[in-house]
């Protein structure tokens, strides 16, 4: 189980809601940005990312190092967060 | 970094420590690359059939139709488990507005025709697996299905899978993606506020998305290969748009090149295919929507029949060339890659399976 979870999203990306699907099914609890709520934090999703896309979903681990997941990729999100 | 793959910039890049490097794995590709599976337990299940998860019927997909079908067969109290790799509700889900599917006067957010569908399958007893079909073999009475979750079986296969956008294949498109170059405008284009942007494509997808994209962009270059090919109601809503100029339609254009500095977009290359001559569109990004690849490599070491391009070819009760599976929606050979056909073809899928589990004969017809 990761210490953190945060996820980049907006409010039409349905990729975003199958990351969220997925975390919610496995009882893992997350925080969300929404760029379109929170726009100014759109340069903070690129920089970790690397990619002007959403999801990106940033699982910090016990030692806290982070492990970014750009879109909706099930076979790097599930050993990330298992 | 960029050494390792030939200087080609893509997310995620995945190097392992044998020194292989994936670029965009498929999870099949990734499983198989990690040695994932476990040989001994794929052994066991080859031999003993008793063990492995059966169902009535295994749908490959969650898109509109795959949950139409499933509704109907969880109403007859068939065992129904969906696999679905990517986002439930498929291209649908990622589509802005749908304003063409029936009963909704003004119009439904994509995601949300996808979000009611998966409700309605599930109230009915549908189970949604998120998780990749990467085989399928016939074994009599059962098929077999290689899945991310393990082997399957399944009295009846409905292969249900849809497309993804298709590619345009110019130099750049593959450098630039996620990074300027992109397919999806409900999850990228919110990184374009005050920048402009070009749309490729001339289909109902590309006036579709260029409109939603309006909402960021300053100002859209819609570059469409011969004329727009979108109903009448789409073409009248993006005139409105060019007369405000937030939008033009540069129409004959034939793509050459996407290219950038500093790893981000700057411009578009392109030909005038009426006279040869070159053109440039200077902007932040690029959106694709030219037409739609099928899903079905996961099926090409079968022997179920497809056509020229990967579609799957069906009987006229949706039975592909492996009896016991059947195919509906927009992997189907002649479908028409419409939502409301496919919840329609879904429909039809369900009440075909139904009567093949009662034992009536439906033999391939070829």
């Amino acid at each position: 189980m990761p210490k953190a979870v945060t996820i980049f999203t907006t409010n039409t990306c349905g990729y975003c809601q199958m990351v969220k699907k997925y975390l919610s099914a496995k009882g893992i609890g997350y925080e969300e940005v929404n760029l379109d709520i929170y726009p100014h934090r759109q340069a903070e999703a690129i920089s970790l990312s690397g990619a002007m896309t959403v999801p990106v979903t940033v699982v910090t681990k016990d030692d806290d190092s982070q492990e970014v997941i750009v879109g909706y990729n099930l076979a790097k999100l599930a050993p990330a967060v298992a | 970094m960029l050494a390792l793959v030939d200087g080609r910039n893509v997310i995620p890049t995945i190097v392992l420590d044998n020194g292989t490097t994936l670029q965009e794995p498929s999870n099949a590709e990734l499983t198989a690359a990690l040695q994932l599976n476990d040989s001994k337990t794929k052994e066991l299940t080859m031999t003993d059939q008793a063990t492995t998860p059966t169902h009535d019927v295994i749908i490959v997909g969650a898109g509109p139709c795959a949950l139409t079908a499933a509704i109907y067969t969880t109403r007859e109290d068939i065992d129904t488990l969906l696999f679905e790799r990517g986002v439930v509700g498929g291209l649908a889900a990622v589509t802005e507005k749908v304003d063409n599917y029936p009963g909704f006067a003004d119009g439904i957010e994509g995601l949300t025709l996808a979000q009611n569908l998966q409700k309605q399958a599930e109230r009915f007893g549908a189970v949604i697996e998120l998780g990749e079909v990467t085989g399928l073999t016939d074994e009599g009475k059962f098929k077999r299905l290689d899945t991310t979750s393990g082997d399957m079986l399944a009295r009846v296969v409905l292969l249900a899978t849809g497309s993804d956008y298709k590619k345009i294949g110019v130099p750049g498109e593959d450098t630039y993606y996620a990074r300027g170059v992109h397919y999806c405008a409900t999850c990228d284009g919110a990184f374009y506020r005050g920048k402009t942007l070009a749309v490729i494509g001339g289909g109902n997808s590309a006036i579709q998305e260029a409109i939603f994209l309006t909402r960021f962009a300053t100002h859209i270059d819609l570059l469409v290969r011969s004329t727009v090919k979108a109903s009448d109601v789409l073409k009248q809503e993006i005139m409105k748009l060019v007369d405000a100029g937030k939008i033009t339609i540069h129409l004959g254009v034939s793509i050459d090149e996407i290219a950038g500095e500093n790893n981000e977009v700057t411009k578009v290359l392109a030909t005038k295919s009426a006279t040869a001559e070159k053109v440039e569109f200077p902007v932040d990004g690029v959106f694709v929507f030219v037409g739609l690849d099928p899903n079905s490599q996961f099926i090409k070491n079968t022997t179920i029949r497809r056509d020229e391009i990967g579609l799957v070819i069906t009987d006229q009760n949706l039975q592909t060339s492996m009896p016991g599976v059947f195919a509906a929606g927009d992997i189907r050979s002649g479908a028409t890659m419409q939502i409301a056909s496919a919840t329609g073809e879904g429909a039809t899928a369900a009440l075909k399976i139904r009567e093949y589990l009662e034992g009536q004969s439906h033999p391939p017809q070829n």
